[in-house]
């Protein structure tokens, strides 16, 4: 167990990325929180301002290997060794198969899989020097239940479902824990092109009757990241309202 | 402690080994069932290992597989990047 944790989250200018940064500095007061950004950074920022001693903006390209290198080398200059990583980042781009094309299903499959692996490979050395480590993968309920339409999205986040139980038993006897989390549809961060009768529709199909809230999918993460998760690892939790 | 003793040291304290420092004999391999029978994530682990404790950066899989192959392998390997 490290002094204390330093946690890289990516995809921290969105919903879910801001809501866990949030969540882990508000309960871990001795822990560094490491937000990962591309172009948009407004919100992640605003969590740098709000937490300036312990939050740091961490410019971050997630499809490129030199880009995690180099992100984790700094957190390991300016900090210490990186403990946990969030792999969060990701986006879809929806098509029918039969209309995908080529650079819809690649940009896909580089941003939700190939990146999940960049980061893993480069979190893996501190960690293992630490011998400690956790490693949160956000994946989706549409890598359980493959939706029409998200063939790109489906195949890569299931792809992360079992990148992480491979993984898991790779690291499981460096005291490393890999788990991922299959959110369904969050507060804030439905798809864009819903209107309101859609999102009627799915609040009415989903047994709990309301999307989750960005805090009930972050206080899962923070527990996988926590030291009472030590014996739970290669696990995929389902958090969407009992939706399947 | 001589380099040997201390390799063995690391080694059994880093991968956890359910063998005694004392059965590791210099020259036995420490991968495959004729040795010490050591895998791929041990591999992994030892290489941070020898960077940790001796300073010893393997970074080509080529080298590494002739630089784990022993005790006195990585003694030599340590010995020559003048870390020893």
């Amino acid at each position: 167990m490290p002094d204390i944790r330093r946690i890289l989250i990516t995809g921290a200018n969105g919903v879910l990325g801001e809501s866990t940064a949030r969540y882990f500095l508000e309960r871990d007061p001795e822990c560094h929180v490491f937000l990962g950004v591309r172009e948009r950074r407004d919100k992640a920022q605003a969590v740098v301002e709000a937490y300036g001693d312990r939050a740091f903006l961490c410019p971050l390209e997630i499809t490129s290997p030199d880009s995690w290198a180099e992100t984790v080398r700094q957190i390991e200059s300016l900090s210490g060794p990186l403990s946990v990583l969030v792999n969060n980042a990701g986006f879809h781009d929806d098509a029918l198969l039969a209309n995908m094309s080529a650079g819809q299903w690649a940009g896909v499959l580089d941003a939700n899989l190939n990146a999940v692996f960049h980061g893993c490979q480069a979190a893996l050395q501190p960690m293992i020097r630490q011998r400690w480590g956790r490693i949160v993968n956000i994946a989706s309920l549409s890598a359980l239940h493959s939706p029409a339409g998200q063939a790109n999205y489906a195949a890569a986040k299931a792809g992360v479902l079992g990148l992480t139980q491979s993984l898991a038993k790779e690291a499981a006897r460096m005291g490393i824990t890999v788990n991922a989390v299959c959110p369904g549809h969050i507060e804030g961060a439905l798809p864009a092109g819903w209107d309101d009768e859609q999102i009627k529709a799915v609040r009415r199909n989903t047994p709990m009757r309301r999307f989750a809230r960005p805090e009930e999918i972050a206080a899962v993460v923070f527990f996988l990241a926590s030291v009472e998760a030590s014996y739970m690892t290669g696990a995929s939790l389902k958090l969407d309202g009992a939706l399947v | 402690m001589n380099l040997r003793q201390r390799i063995k040291e690391v080694m059994a304290s880093e991968l956890m080994l359910e063998v005694s420092v004392e059965d590791i004999a210099d020259d036995s391999p420490l991968f495959g069932p004729n040795g010490i029978g050591l895998d791929s994530v041990d591999a992994l682990q030892l290489v941070v290992a020898l960077e940790k404790h001796f300073k010893l950066k393997i970074g080509d899989q080529n080298k590494a597989r002739e630089i784990l192959h022993s005790v006195d392998t990585i003694a030599k390997a340590i010995e020559e990047a003048g870390l020893a």
